[in-house]
């Protein structure tokens, strides 16, 4: 560190001796201004931000922040279209499979090296593997999400479930079905999950880990959703729904904790553990009025997704982070700058802020650290759960390319999610759908790059 | 006035009023039917402040009152500033049009200047481009090129005069009788002159449906003030209203009162035109 | 162009005071126009021969278009396109055309009324409408459609999420909600019809239904004529419904191609390719505009 900036004032010397005037070649204490694109990553983000900035700007009082606020509708799309336009902000929050979007539109950022080794050293490397693409990190995590299933333990119980076991130790797709099987009644659903418009991927990701798929590649690099595991998914999605365990229409979003919460439902996906505390607050909120309507005393438990036999047992987890981007202005000085800021808002008491928001345990040990002092209001049951959880999330394989990234978000969301939403409404059948799924996967990969009988 | 179309029956009273009838019982059930989804806007206006989903709904809500109207108004800081910026937005918008779009339209109709084909044909090929693509350049133009990112500058300039407008007024001046301008031109009328003379005097009613028109899709656009607004303080209604849907589930009734109260400037700036809508365009008015 | 330039050479004074009045009337016009229509649009058209990229874009000759043609979502989506374009434009003229028909034989009032109450539904936001239309067509038996269904003792549809249901639904929201600008721009001309035509033609003795067809028809071309060709233009474009509604789905039967150019541009990264998807959807609808324009507009240029 020394030696660097020796060598920047000698040459800063040289620079003024031999031009006579050209600026100074960037110390540390030049102004800069640093824009950061967020949406409302918790209900209080954008304020908490702008507490942060100042307290950053204490140690920093060269650097300004801009923060643009967005919706999270509408995030994605503003985000690409200031990238593509070249005018991208410096820091953005985006989900793990966003980032090959930007990596091959050539605005991502290495941003090893602008870090120091003991930094980086702060985050989970599990966590770190999910901002990495082809060998090169391109961001730092803020949080792994667990994806699951929610449950209302009551009827759980009286389907016959053993809840304490299930959340202790997983439990089998067999189980799962005749505890759905038990729990459907007139007027309520043994299991509903969300899969209207893009939340359909959403389904296919998080019951994936059913069959054995956590990620869209294989360990060697395969494309997994040509494998004989996804046309056993395909099937059991094709049990449940026409065995009437679960709707065979499309549930928006918004309805699938309503419906928890007003016993439509006994078990619902997906479901984050944060849902423990929207329950109790909604039924908390019976007393003034608030809650919503027809909303009835429950408990909320985390569970596991269920695992299909000859299957390893994963939890889909999901990786937000935030990611430095290049635009315009960017300069190697204003990197080091851009990603100094970036690590000040991943670790620490910044970092736990976010987590205890969202009912996760944080990423990086100064965050870890951060978090003891605050305690969740979690059932004990639920937090041995989410711990267990967390264990068992596994990371996509190191080195896969942008381009098989692009290739499989194009997959997904050009024929997956849309025969996935023909089978749901009954309008076709599981082998039919797996059999479009290989042909247009073998063409897009090549026949050698997709996976194929069961994988372990 | 083509009132003329309908026979009055004059020897036949009953027939006349049976006819009204149909017609006034078929206009209401029809009207009916496509303001369905407005009503419900409306009723909803008045429900709970609550975050909800469809599921949890009645038809109407089991409880009205202004709680959704109040929550609409402190949601943020600047919920009522939102209003003000779509109504500046809207209003220098449809001048712009109005004015330029107007004045374009006269001369591809009427005035024959060199290039006249080819540049109408120009702004009749721009329109086919989906707007999509073009959003792109567009941003980095204002973004980059003339840094006027949360103005009011970049919330208008690109509207301010559209190749549909510029389309529609030329399709109308091209009805008015060329005998009438070419009079105009003998008595010693110069072009500007017959345009505010004689041609605008009789055009109100297209350019009162060009103003409504234009007001009306200035004050729905989302995706453009959405990418040229990086702050709350400059976001037009339509971008604020979008921050009222959240991952897990809207604020329906604050969305649907800040919806209706967004209306409000619409209709009385309907109402406001109504007259001229019923005046009649040019192309009968001079034949006649 | 020989023609024109003798005719140039004879008027050549007059011509010139034409041109310069011309020009000054268009100037403001032209000038937003190539700025902030002609450039982008240009800029979309390079772009649309290269792999795009923010700092240096390679150039990748037709291969986008190629990329295009072969995709069979592609022409899934001018399918449904066209079949949406199809069902929307003609009806909404033709529902646009009869209620201000049958607008017109009240007094100036009524007429107001009736306006005001079609023109309603345009004015709300479309984000708040898109809301409460997901909330009707919702397929679950709460959904409203559905509820009203089973007063009749009627099943629940699948209204957005059945490939039979999802396109008509896109289709019957597009009819009830976009007739109220239409209707005013008819009224308007129909306003302007002079009535000595129709004292003319009852003389004769012409029926109702006569009239219409010899008098209004050919007095509201130029009206159609415009409404028809902005109306195709705006329904091959559509997206906003698809994208807010159904995301394309289910099995791409709602995906239109505004919604695939949309996705290739701001979620795949792929803007090269959505600008060539771009251009030759502008050809497909610079096609239909001519043709349009020749069976229609033997009285208008174009």
């Amino acid at each position: 560190m020394k030696m660097k900036k020796v060598l920047a004032a000698a040459l800063t010397g040289l620079m003024v001796l031999s031009m006579a005037a050209c600026g100074d070649s960037g110390k540390s204490s030049k102004e800069d201004t640093i824009t950061i694109m967020v949406p409302p990553v918790t209900g209080t983000y954008v304020e908490d931000l702008q507490g942060w900035i100042e307290e950053y700007r204490k140690d920093h009082p060269n650097i300004t922040v801009e923060v643009i606020a967005t919706s999270w509708d509408e995030h994605t799309n503003k985000l690409s279209t200031m990238a593509l336009a070249g005018e991208a902000p410096d820091i953005a929050e985006v989900s793990y499979g966003a980032v090959g979007t930007y990596v091959e539109m050539g605005v991502g950022v290495n941003i090893a090296d602008y870090m120091s080794k003991e930094r980086l050293d702060d985050y989970d490397q599990n966590a770190l593997d999910y901002m990495t693409m082809d060998n090169t990190l391109y961001g730092l995590p803020l949080y792994i999400t667990i994806q699951a299933l929610g449950g209302n333990r009551e009827m759980l119980e009286a389907a016959g479930a053993d809840v304490q076991k299930i959340q202790t130790q997983g439990w089998t797709y067999e189980e799962f079905l005749e505890v759905i099987k038990n729990g459907t009644k007139e007027g309520c659903f043994g299991f509903v999950f969300a899969n209207s418009g893009a939340t359909t991927a959403d389904f296919v990701s998080i019951f994936g880990v059913a069959a054995g798929i956590s990620s869209n590649f294989t360990q060697d690099l395969k494309y997994v959703y040509t494998s004989e595991n996804m046309l056993s998914l395909l099937q059991a999605v094709e049990t449940m729904t026409t065995s009437g365990y679960m709707p065979n229409y499309s549930v928006e979003a918004g309805q699938r904790l309503v419906m928890l919460e007003t016993g439509q439902t006994m078990l619902t996906g997906k479901a984050m553990p944060l849902f423990e505390s929207n329950v109790k607050k909604n039924i908390a909120g019976k007393a003034d009025g608030s809650a919503v309507e027809g909303t009835i005393d429950m408990e909320y438990v985390f569970l596991p997704v269920p695992t299909m036999a000859n299957a390893t047992e994963s939890v889909y987890g999901v990786v937000d982070g935030l990611i430095a981007l290049r635009n315009n202005n960017t300069t190697e000085e204003h990197l080091k700058n851009v990603c100094e800021f970036m690590d000040f808002l991943s670790s620490g008491e910044r970092a736990a802020a976010v987590d205890n928001a969202v009912y996760l345990s944080s990423v990086c040990e100064s965050g870890r650290k951060a978090q003891e002092s605050f305690t969740l209001d979690q059932s004990d049951l639920n937090a041995a759960a989410v711990e267990r959880a967390i264990t068992k999330v596994i990371a996509p394989p190191a080195g896969i390319t942008a381009e098989m990234n692009a290739n499989a978000k194009t997959m997904m969301d050009e024929t997956i999610v849309p025969k996935f939403q023909a089978l749901l409404a009954g309008e076709t059948t599981a082998q039919e759908v797996y059999d479009t799924i290989c042909k247009d996967a073998k063409n897009l990969f090549g026949e050698e790059n997709c996976a194929s009988g069961w994988i372990k | 006035m083509a009132s003329g179309l309908y026979s009055q029956h004059l020897n036949n009273r009953k027939l006349y009023y049976i006819r009204q009838v149909v017609l006034v019982v078929f206009l209401v059930l029809f009207a009916l039917i496509s303001l369905f989804p407005i009503v419900y806007m409306i009723a909803w206006s008045f429900g709970p402040a609550i975050e909800a989903a469809s599921t949890s709904y009645s038809i109407f809500p089991k409880s009205w009152s202004l709680d959704s109207y109040k929550a609409f108004i402190d949601y943020n800081q600047y919920s009522l500033r939102w209003l003000f910026n779509s109504l500046v937005v809207a209003v220098f918008t449809v001048l712009g049009n109005v004015i330029f779009a107007g004045m374009a339209g006269y001369a591809f109709a009427k005035i024959n200047f060199r290039g006249r084909k080819v540049l109408f044909f120009m702004v009749l090929v721009a329109m086919m481009i989906p707007y999509q693509v073009t959003q792109v350049p567009l941003y980095i133009l204002i973004v980059k090129q003339f840094k006027l990112t949360n103005t009011f500058a970049a919330l208008i300039l690109p509207g301010i005069c559209t190749s549909y407008n510029i389309f529609l007024s030329k399709q109308f001046f091209s009805g008015i009788p060329t005998a009438l301008i070419e009079s105009a031109k003998i008595e010693g009328c110069g072009h500007l002159k017959t345009y505010g003379l004689i041609v605008l005097p009789l055009s109100k009613t297209i350019l009162a449906v060009m103003a409504i028109n234009t007001f009306l899709s200035s004050w729905n656009n989302f995706f453009w003030p959405f990418l040229a607004t990086s702050t709350d303080r400059m976001f037009t209604i339509q971008v604020g209203l979008k921050t009222f849907k959240f991952a897990n589930g809207t604020l329906l009734s604050p969305m649907m009162a800040g919806a209706c109260i967004s209306a409000i400037p619409m209709f009385i700036l309907f109402f406001s035109l109504q007259k001229y809508f019923l005046e009649g365009v040019t192309v009968g008015a001079v034949k006649g | 162009m020989k023609k024109i330039n003798k005719k140039v050479h004879i008027k050549q004074k007059f011509h010139k005071e034409e041109n310069i009045s011309g020009w000054l009337f268009i100037a403001v016009a032209m000038i937003i126009f190539f700025v902030f229509t002609l450039y982008p649009v240009i800029s979309a058209a390079i772009t649309s021969f290269q792999k795009y990229k923010p700092f240096g874009s390679d150039w990748v000759g037709w291969s986008n278009y190629s990329d295009a043609v072969t995709s069979p979502l592609f022409w899934k989506s001018i399918k449904n396109t066209v079949l949406y374009t199809l069902a929307v434009v003609p009806m909404s003229l033709l529902l646009s055309f009869a209620i201000s028909v049958m607008i017109l034989p009240f007094r100036k009032k009524t007429q107001s009324v009736f306006k005001a109450l079609y023109y309603l539904p345009g004015i709300a936001s479309g984000v708040a409408t898109a809301v409460v239309w997901l909330w009707l067509y919702d397929s679950s038996p709460s959904g409203i459609f559905n509820r009203i269904l089973g007063l009749f003792g009627i099943s629940s549809v699948n209204w957005l999420s059945s490939s039979k249901t999802a396109m008509p639904s896109l289709i019957l929201m597009a009819l009830l909600s976009s007739h109220g600008s239409n209707i005013i721009i008819y009224m308007a001309a129909l306003h302007g019809i002079d009535n000595t035509y129709f004292e003319a033609a009852e003389m004769d003795g012409a029926t109702f239904m006569q009239k219409i067809r010899y008098i209004v028809f050919p007095l509201c071309k130029p009206t159609t004529l415009f409404l028809l060709v902005t109306g195709i233009i705006g329904s091959f474009q559509v997206f906003m419904n698809a994208y807010m509604m159904t995301g394309g789905g289910p099995d791409n039967n709602t995906t239109m191609v505004g919604l695939l150019i949309f996705n290739n541009a701001f979620s795949y990264g792929k803007y090269g390719l959505a600008c060539a998807q771009a251009i030759m959807l502008s050809i497909v609808i610079a096609f239909l505009t001519m043709l349009q324009f020749k069976v229609m507009g033997d009285d208008v240029e174009y």
